[in-house]
């Protein structure tokens, strides 16, 4: 696994809403291909970690960040990077699914790549299908294209807000507690469609859910008030964690 | 207490209950359905009474009131179709202006000022809906018609004059003056209304336009303003249902005349102020009666009009659905 390049690296990232500090100098590097889980008891800035890395978190009135991240060797808060373009390359799926309630379901997935100016029929259609399909979403939907994107179940939701991620194919793909508002059912597709996006991206995923952590991702990191307690492989972090603190929360002492 | 019975029944039950036993929970109840009964029965009353008011032209004229152009009270010949006409171009005319304004308002309001400059300026659009309808005819008879007749028309004539409705003299009074009037006077109800439907689009909507790379221009049209289509809709009717019966401004600025004209710039009349302008020297018979008639008229319109607004807004807006939806599940 050391042999993989990282395609995100993040140096002392700092966040704050107005004069709380909510993340705290968080520094880790993601290798290319591989699924990241955060962790952490709510209030942690998992959530607000994970929404500097595609700077959503600055459109929140009074909130500022601060650090470097590298998406490619490339640092996303330098001056001249436009963090429009820069979303088109780190893509995101959100705790709630939330396809556009006036869309169809083939416009919610190609909305990303329509905002690029891409209009040629063809080109949409093809990539509506893949993205639909590789989040195991297509068979069910395929007759039914031009139906609301509300008028899915909510894990079909949830699988179409995945596709119109990755419709723009992005390298990154950050997924803020993508299955806390769904059924286990639901939840368990998710996650087994995380393991397939693992082949093509690099995921970053902020969970509750430890066991879901354990589960799908190789690297896990645990966030704790603001700062990065311990980061490592996964199977290290949940079997045999360096710091007495994320023992604590994974045997259930507090969280 | 009994005022919050209606809004809310459970909770105060109790309440209710322990003050004054369940017989005064009875007695508020009863209370509480007169009163919504009698108000239904008031607006059956009125509808009731004006027909009957209106029954002598209705025997007369029947649904030739609506087609014939003659409004003369010398000859008893009567119409409503010129103020039918006059209303419906002002009206227009007025949603034409007030429209594009409004929704651009209410969208600067909830999406581009900051929240509390926001609150500031929405609180003085309201405040236009605060000031009173002959304040309005005041200064449109005194401020805006000169400019009319000095400034906008001429600008019209020099740059759309080949149109029929910009041709004609210009005496500042008539149909144009009244109808930016009203799209000043319906400017706060759409802008409001409007503001509704923008601050109920949930922030994650516009987070996910966000996340996929729009811009904040591309956020709004995508993730604000299309789904809230339906929501404008319903507040543009609602602004027309009040551009439709608003009276004493038109009626001081639109010039008083019941001959449909083309032009624009000629004065004219809608159905509101030939009722305020002619009701006083209408001795009872058939002119008076003619007035009840295009008064029951405009209720009608009215009422279809402004029912039909609540009913897109609450009925066909995706938002007001998917949170139906939520509801359910």
């Amino acid at each position: 696994m050391t042999s993989k390049k990282n395609v995100l690296e993040v140096k002392n990232l700092q966040a704050w809403f107005g004069k709380f500090h909510a993340v705290k100098g968080v520094s880790t590097d993601y290798p290319e291909k591989s699924i990241t889980a955060i962790i952490g008891p709510s209030g942690c800035g998992k959530s607000t970690y994970l929404r500097c890395l595609n700077r959503i978190h600055e459109e929140v009135p009074g909130a500022r960040s601060s650090g470097q991240a590298l998406l490619l060797g490339q640092d996303i808060f330098a001056p001249e990077v436009d963090p429009v373009e820069l979303r088109q390359n780190i893509g995101m799926v959100f705790q709630k699914p939330n396809p556009f309630p006036a869309l169809s379901i083939f416009e919610n997935v190609v909305v990303g790549l329509k905002l690029q100016g891409i209009k040629n029929k063809a080109k949409l259609l093809e990539t509506a299908e893949r993205c639909l399909r590789k989040a195991a979403l297509w068979e069910e939907v395929k007759d039914k294209l031009h139906q609301q994107g509300t008028s899915l179940s909510g894990g079909q939701q949830q699988r179409l807000c995945i596709a119109r991620a990755l419709a723009v194919n992005p390298p990154v793909l950050l997924m803020d507690e993508p299955t806390s508002a769904l059924d286990p059912i639901a939840s368990a597709k998710i996650e087994e469609l995380m393991q397939d996006l693992k082949e093509d991206f690099t995921v970053i995923v902020v969970t509750h859910n430890m066991q879901q952590a354990a589960r799908v991702a190789d690297y896990t990191s645990f966030l704790m008030l603001g700062e990065l307690v311990e980061h490592g492989p996964s199977e290290i972090i949940f079997t045999n964690p360096k710091q007495s603190k994320t023992e604590d929360y994974i045997t259930g002492r507090f969280g | 207490m009994l005022n919050q019975q209606t809004h809310n029944a459970t909770p105060t039950k109790s309440i209710a209950k322990k003050l004054s036993g369940a017989y005064g929970d009875k007695v508020a109840k009863v209370f509480m359905q007169t009163v919504a009964l009698a108000i239904l029965a008031l607006l059956f009353l009125m509808v009731y009474l004006l027909f009957e008011m209106s029954l002598e032209a209705i025997k007369e004229f029947g649904f030739g009131f609506l087609t014939s152009t003659d409004w003369d009270p010398i000859m008893e010949e009567f119409s409503a179709l010129p103020f039918f006409y006059g209303t419906l171009v002002t009206s227009i005319l007025a949603l034409l202006i007030a429209a594009p304004i409004s929704v651009m308002v209410a969208i600067f309001i909830t999406d581009i000022l900051p929240v509390k400059l926001g609150q500031v300026l929405g609180l003085f659009v309201e405040m236009i809906a605060a000031i009173p309808s002959i304040v309005f005819g005041l200064w449109g008879l005194f401020f805006l018609a000169p400019i009319v007749r000095e400034q906008i028309t001429p600008l019209l004539k020099s740059t759309l004059g080949f149109l029929p409705i910009f041709q004609g003299p210009s005496f500042g009074i008539g149909v144009l003056t009244a109808s930016i009037i009203l799209a000043i006077m319906i400017l706060p109800t759409i802008t409001s209304i409007s503001r509704e439907v923008f601050k109920s689009v949930p922030q994650h909507q516009k987070e996910a336009a966000l996340a996929l790379g729009a811009t904040r221009e591309e956020m709004i049209r995508l993730a604000v303003l299309r789904p809230s289509f339906s929501g404008i809709t319903g507040a543009i009717v609602l602004g027309f249902g009040r551009a439709l019966g608003e009276t004493m401004a038109v009626a001081m600025v639109i010039g008083n005349s019941s001959r449909i004209s083309a032009s624009l710039f000629a004065p004219g009349a809608t159905m509101s102020s030939v009722i305020a302008n002619e009701y006083a020297e209408a001795s009872a018979g058939l002119h008076l009666s003619s007035l009840c008639y295009v008064g029951l008229l405009l209720f009608l319109v009215t009422l279809v009009v402004n029912s039909s607004a609540r009913f897109i807004v609450w009925k066909f807006s995706p938002i007001a659905r998917s949170a139906r939806k939520d509801k359910r599940a």
